[in-house]
């Protein structure tokens, strides 16, 4: 249900019951108006009713026959007003009483009349009269004081009742403001939540959320999935398209690469045909030995080529991180000893050991470190740096060079394949397959630079953690 | 006088041959690795024809090409390049250029080339 329909719901429900209880109070007050003009009506009747006992008590003390007339016209006028507001009365005596009160009333009429035409007082006339008076005067007093009862009982009750529903349309109100706050903020939470996964790239779980919307809250997270779906799409294009840029790199990178060899034994063979005749011994074996390291360098191209498509396969072990370290030192302690570099190594004592293909790892730090020293042809500092990350305990190896650095243009090239700036010196594949080695170890290689300064590239490798990784090793080879 | 041609190329065997090659042809030939020795070269002393890989390091064939344009127009120029790729050929047929060969070359294509551009 939508949050307007439910907002309107709750509103119609509020006036519904305001109505009711305004209704309510309508009709009690209308009771208990019409039970005043009924009490008025009784009043005035008990009032002429004890008026006409006052005659009865003249007429039997002084025997004054006008007193009884009086008594009679007064009755008759009592009855008229009974018989014109019998409605009224009926309801509160009910039938029953009602024809008693009329029936001795025109009883003690009749008595009186009979008295006034024969002159006569029959016997036990003033006993029996005044008994049927005294019964009058009490019907009436007990009518006056169970409509007096009522008019109070009615507003009583009107009081509490009113009470009551005003206390059901607070409680209503905190129910129906309880639930929107609740529904809202859950709602809200929601959205919240998926808002601050596509500010973390999980594009896809966002993606994923398909439902059909019932409200304008969730029309608008259906949106922002839709939303998320689209940018999932056009990333996905964007990797493709990424992804074929660096085939297409790879590619005339790779014609480039064994283009030139191949170009040199061609004419090393045509030059040999040619002037096979003029050459001497000497020079055709140089020809050959020429030919050989062409050869050579084209098996280096495709073995860096195998590495860098990462055909062999990896063999994990279990390493103490100094060990590979101090190897990839030793192995590149040549070149810097024919350089200008000094060398300075920092091992953080007690390092947590490695669970890796070491031959590969290695690679990736003769990589780095013969960058480093090629970035330094006038000498500098090459530092070594071996630590653990403070948040996970990872590994960390940091390559740092005082040489030429790199430009801000060729800073996101340097691990693409086939990227290099030092000509037919370099195959500009050294990065590119140091990166999927680290890739393909779970960790991290990432480069910071500045031009004039020097560089620093930090490798960061999964710790060896023993259940977790022996699974992970499985599926690698595996894969 | 015989003619001067210069071979630039950042692979030793393709200025070694070459140079061999057209000097048993009968031309003086110099040959550069350093393509930015080569444009120096240039500079100083004109030759008749320059033979040039395109893709090097720092200075390349183009930059080659536009400052033997430049300088000496009737100088011929002959491109070398591994890989043949349209956009290359292009951009250097927008300038002057004699020949455009892609690697692996022919020798006899090429003494051929050299022939017509020197006129014989
Ligand atoms: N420490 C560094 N200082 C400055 N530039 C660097 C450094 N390391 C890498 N680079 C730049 O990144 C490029 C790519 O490096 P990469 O190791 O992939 O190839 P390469 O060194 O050129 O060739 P190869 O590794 O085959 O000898 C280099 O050509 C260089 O321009
Ligand atoms: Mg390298």
């Amino acid at each position: 249900m939508t949050i307007r329909n439910r907002i309107i719901i709750a509103v119609v429900i509020q006036a519904a019951i305001i109505c009711l209880i305004c209704v309510f109070v309508y009709l009690s007050f209308n009771t208990v108006l019409s039970k005043l003009g009924v009490i008025e009506i009784i009043d005035d009747l008990n009032i002429s009713l004890l008026e006409v006992r006052k005659s009865e008590k003249n007429y039997f003390l002084y025997g004054d026959v006008n007193a009884l007339k009086e008594v009679v016209e007064r009755g008759e006028e009592i009855d008229t007003v009974i018989q014109s507001s019998k409605a009224d009365i009926l309801k509160s005596l009910g039938p029953g009483t009602f024809n008693t009160l009329l029936s001795n009333l025109n009883k003690y009429l009749d008595m009186a009349r009979e008295v006034l035409a024969t002159k006569k007082t029959p016997v036990k006339f003033e006993e029996e009269f005044r008994n049927l008076g005294h019964e009058l005067t009490r019907l009436s007093e007990v009518l006056l004081k169970r409509e007096r009862r009522d008019v109070n009982r009615i507003i009583s009750t009107s009081i509490t009742r009113l009470i009551a529903s005003l206390g059901m349309v607070l409680l209503f109100q905190l129910v129906v403001w309880q639930y929107f706050s609740h529904f809202l903020i859950k709602e809200l939470a929601i959205m919240g939540n998926l808002i601050q996964m596509v500010s973390q790239g999980k594009l896809h779980e966002v993606a994923k959320q398909t439902f059909s919307p019932k409200n304008e809250i969730d029309y608008a997270i259906k949106a922002l999935a839709d939303m998320a779906r689209e940018l999932e799409k056009r990333e996905a294009v964007l990797l493709q398209s990424e992804k074929l840029a660096s085939l297409g790199i790879l590619i005339s990178g790779v014609a480039h690469e064994l283009g030139n060899p191949l170009n040199n034994i061609s004419l090393i063979a045509q030059g040999y045909l040619g002037l096979y005749d003029i050459l001497g011994d000497g020079e055709k074996k140089n020809f050959m030995a020429d030919v050989l390291t062409q050869t050579e360098r084209i098996s280096r191209i495709i073995n860096n080529l195998l590495d860098f498509s990462r055909q062999k396969k990896q063999e994990l072990r279990e390493y103490e991180p100094e060990d590979i370290v101090e190897r990839s030192i030793a192995l590149v302690s040549n070149q810097i000893k024919i350089s200008n570099v000094k060398l300075h190594k920092f091992l953080q004592p007690d390092l947590p050991h490695v669970y890796v293909d070491a031959p590969q790892i290695e690679q990736v730090l003769i990589n780095l470190l013969i960058n480093a020293i090629q970035a330094m042809p006038a000498g500098g500092d090459l530092t070594i740096d071996v630590g653990q990350d403070m948040t996970n305990g990872n590994l960390v190896v940091k390559v740092k060079d005082t040489g030429a650095g790199i430009t801000k243009e060729d800073l996101p090239h340097v691990f693409d394949p086939f990227f290099t700036t030092k000509g037919t010196k370099g195959t500009g594949l050294g990065l590119s397959v140091s990166y999927g080695i680290i890739q393909q170890h779970h960790g991290d290689i990432a480069v910071e630079s500045e031009e004039g300064k020097g560089t620093t590239f930090t490798v960061k490798i999964p710790i060896y953690q023993p259940k977790e990784r022996e699974g992970d090793a499985q599926a690698d080879i595996d894969h | 006088m015989p003619k001067q041609i210069l071979i630039i190329d950042d692979e030793k065997i393709v200025c070694d041959m070459a140079q061999r090659i057209l000097s048993q042809e009968g031309y003086e030939v110099e040959a550069f690795i350093d393509s930015t020795q080569a444009l120096e070269r240039i500079r100083g002393k004109k030759f008749d024809l320059v033979i040039t890989d395109l893709k090097m390091e720092n200075v390349d064939g183009m930059d080659i090409l536009k400052e033997v344009n430049q300088r000496y127009p009737d100088t011929k120029v002959i491109m070398l390049t591994a890989y043949a790729t349209l956009d290359a050929a292009i951009e250097a047929i927008r300038e002057r250029i004699f020949d455009f060969f892609p690697k692996p070359v022919k020798i006899e294509d090429l003494k051929r080339s050299v022939k017509k551009a020197l006129g014989f």
